[in-house]
């Protein structure tokens, strides 16, 4: 017997004559985000993707409680739907029930308190010899025989045993549900624009979950935000690339950029000429690293810089396409993505981020595009922009 | 480097380097509580280290517990005392000015039923001593827990008077005294100053982090917060460390020789600062009788944390507000307490002094706030 994951496949199963690319993406993903786990063997089979050691004592293996960890990685690679830890074996009925009876002793000694079961059977072997139905019968007597202070329930039962009889026989409960969306890569690459709130990094999540691979750029505008701030971004564009995969992060000295927009720009049009700037320089990043778009975490309405006239103001100063994945969510729904996927701690962190100590009592929220061209009439807008893209700092941000 | 932030720490001295050094050779690294030749000899010097560190508080050998910190000082003292006096009566005062270290004692008691009185403190960071006589008169108080000097603003408590007055009104309540800010910057002698408990600090003396007393006077009892094995007569439990209580005597011996001279040095320094300062606008928010090692001062245009970090530019180290707890986004509550208005107190900063620095050191501050007004002031 020995211990394997299996992962099911979602969207990608949908794909036509390409579905192969994707596929052949999806492993190369899994592979990557699991090499820290031990020598692996990653293969494919229908909608189903198997993983499993190549070494007999791989301790990631041993048992449920120990693949947690690489259970939870496999959840993070867009692409997949869900996760089972499943028992391995070859034999007959006797060894489906001695493999669902220590199962059932695994989870009764983590959850004492199941009271209830099903069993359900897949049987893609035809060749042996009992058919779904009857395995179920026969498995679930057994169950409740061996565990007589178990009963059966067809609905929401505590625990379900999961039977597949293929070329091998595999026993499981449950599975465990993943992020979806498809293998990154798979799209064109991104520029995400991270700043240290709570936005920006569920925006690269959720472009990511489209097989966007990301880059991201942040403005710091040191002494204004403290080195801890920039280390908070770090920190999140880490947690989104447990999700995209490896990624570049552009960190950009704003400051001298800042303080000439404060010297020579209306105070109250500041938050939108500021925004301007920054995505010229984002955009200016992206050509340079092949990337085909930018991504902002900006929702309609929720702050001066996100209102449709300031969205308006800002998307003319760039060629690219600003994708905004959040556009019409609330806060509520973008918080508990963000805790979903582990960002929230860190986002609320208090460090400044180097939007709050410029920012106007009353800034513009509805700016009229002839005062957007009037606040930067005195700035050298080209020279900013180059000053801001020599000015950056490259730090390549990876999952482990 | 110009280190301006010696109320959060300071940097061990040669003088304790060399000791600690020193006592890391064999023959001192026995448990004090082994029987063998290697454990009485290290109990010796214990004791003897002890006496030491009495005798300069003007102590007894017998009132003196080693601690890890001054923390662990005020929760033995606050927490102890209470615990274990239950008889004494179930009120305590106080100000909203002490270290943290004491409020989330007092904190604690509060929600335990005890009634916690805390006393306004003005703008000079002085608790209201018409406020203590009343609040003396009301009820049986068995605690005072108070800061010799505070360390955000440096403003000295009037404790002479504060100790008569229990002696008139209230003469049993016992009086616990943070006074980490004070030790080696001003005079204690723990028999004269007649308090009942006291809190001290090494590494805000050039000791190292992890190096403590608390002084209990004969005859209080407290109840011990770490329990085990009896050590330091049952008063805080586990193994005793020599070269530890050796740093903290080594350090309290130097801070001792040289205070006429560093307070000297310091008054120099905060004087210059002052006047520097306030040409410049800033806020000085340091009452003027307070000791001279601790400046608070506001620079308009600039937030606490944004003047920290122009400073750290030209490696120069200050604090907003304390060091423990400027990692949380907060205004300080000690100048807010004292009657700041919050925009000054949101822009405050503490410059803090030690034997080290020098003049030299206080005109090139000075100097660098100038560039620093030139290239990042922010006025709203």
């Amino acid at each position: 017997m020995s211990n394997v994951i299996l992962a099911r496949m979602g969207e990608v199963t949908l794909k036509g004559l390409n579905r192969g690319s994707f596929e052949i993406q999806l492993k190369s993903n899994l592979k990557y985000r699991l090499k820290r786990f031990g020598n692996l063997r990653i293969f494919q089979s229908q909608s189903r993707i198997w993983i499993e050691p190549k070494e007999e004592d791989n301790p990631n293996f041993s048992d449920e409680a120990a693949a947690k960890d690489i259970l939870d990685a496999v959840c993070q690679v867009f692409g997949i739907v869900s996760v089972s830890f499943a028992r391995k074996f070859e034999g007959d009925f006797d060894s489906i029930c001695e493999n669902a009876k220590s199962l059932t002793e695994y989870l009764l000694s983590e959850n004492p308190d199941f009271k209830t079961f099903k069993i359900e059977s897949k049987r893609g072997n035809k060749a042996f010899p009992m058919d779904s139905p009857t395995i179920c019968d026969e498995l679930g007597g057994f169950i409740l025989d061996t565990f007589p202070n178990l009963t059966v329930k067809m609905k929401n039962p505590d625990f379900i045993i999961n039977v597949e009889i293929r070329e091998y026989n595999y026993v499981y409960s449950g599975k465990k549900m993943a992020h979806r969306g498809l293998p990154v890569g798979t799209a064109g690459r991104g520029m995400l624009l991270l700043s240290g709130g709570i936005d920006s990094p569920v925006a690269g999540f959720m472009m990511a979950s489209r097989g966007m691979p990301l880059d991201a750029v942040y403005f710091h505008s040191y002494p204004y935000t403290s080195d801890l701030a920039k280390q908070k971004v770090i920190d999140l564009a880490k947690i989104v690339s447990r999700f995209s995969g490896r990624m570049n992060l552009h960190i950009v000295n704003f400051t001298q950029i800042q303080l000439d927009m404060y010297k020579n720009s209306p105070q109250d049009m500041l938050t939108v000429t500021m925004r301007r700037v920054m995505l010229r320089i984002a955009e200016e990043l992206a050509r340079k690293h092949d990337c085909k778009c930018l991504i902002t975490g900006e929702s309609l309405g929720q702050v001066a810089s996100q209102t449709l006239e300031a969205m308006c103001a800002t998307n003319e100063v760039v060629k690219m396409p600003i994708l905004r994945p959040l556009i019409g969510m609330d806060k509520q729904a973008t918080c508990e993505i963000s805790r979903n996927i582990g960002a929230f701690e860190t986002s609320i962190l208090p460090y400044e981020d180097c939007c709050t100590i410029f920012v106007a009592k009353h800034p513009k929220t509805h700016p009229h595009p002839e005062d957007v061209i009037e606040a930067e009439k005195n700035l050298d807008i080209e020279d900013m922009v180059e000053q801001g893209v020599a000015g950056t700092e490259t730090i390549e941000i990876t999952p482990f | 480097m110009i280190y301006f932030d010696n109320s959060a720490t300071t940097f061990p001295s040669d003088r304790v380097r060399a000791v600690i050094s020193d006592m890391m050779k064999d023959e001192y690294s026995g448990n004090p509580g082994s029987l063998h030749k290697l454990g009485v000899s290290a109990d010796k010097a214990y004791g003897e280290t002890q006496a030491k560190v009495a005798k300069l508080l003007g102590a007894s050998s017998d009132e003196i517990i080693f601690t890890s910190c001054a923390t662990e000082g005020a929760n033995t003292a606050i927490r102890g005392f209470m615990s274990r006096n239950s008889r004494a009566g179930r009120r305590v005062i106080s100000t909203r000015t002490e270290h943290k270290a004491s409020l989330e004692c007092l904190s604690l008691l509060e929600k335990s039923g005890y009634e916690v009185v805390y006393l306004p403190v003005g703008r000079d960071g002085k608790p209201d001593l018409s406020e203590l006589e009343k609040a003396l008169t009301e009820e049986k108080t068995a605690l005072f827990c108070f800061t010799l000097v505070n360390n955000e603003t440096g403003s000295i408590l009037p404790l002479d008077q504060i100790v008569s007055m229990r002696n008139k009104l209230s003469p049993d309540t016992k009086i616990y005294l943070d006074a980490v800010q004070a030790l080696g910057k001003m005079p204690i002698d723990l028999h004269k100053m007649n308090v009942d408990m006291c809190s001290f600090s090494g590494h805000k003396i050039h000791s190292v982090k992890g190096t403590g007393v608390l002084y209990v006077k004969n005859g209080v009892r407290i109840d011990p917060l770490i329990l085990g094995g009896g050590q330091q007569k049952g008063m805080r439990s586990g193994t005793q460390s020599l070269l530890l209580a050796k740093a903290f005597e080594a350090a309290l011996e130097e801070a001792v020789e040289t205070m006429d001279d560093s307070h000297g040095n310091a008054a120099k320094i905060n004087e210059y600062l002052r006047k520097e300062l306030a040409e410049r606008k800033a806020v000085i928010l340091s009452p003027e009788d307070a000791l001279p090692y601790v400046l608070n001062v506001s620079f308009e245009g600039f937030e606490s944390e944004t003047m920290l970090h122009c400073l750290e530019i030209y490696d120069i180290f200050v604090s907003t507000v304390s060091a423990c707890s400027s990692k949380a986004k907060k205004v300080s509550y000690v100048l807010l307490e004292s009657g700041v208005d919050r925009k000054t107190a949101a822009n405050a900063v503490r410059l803090s002094f030690s034997r080290y620095n020098s003049m030299e050191e206080a005109e090139q501050f000075i100097q660098k706030v100038d560039v620093i007004y030139d290239l990042y002031a922010v006025r709203k």
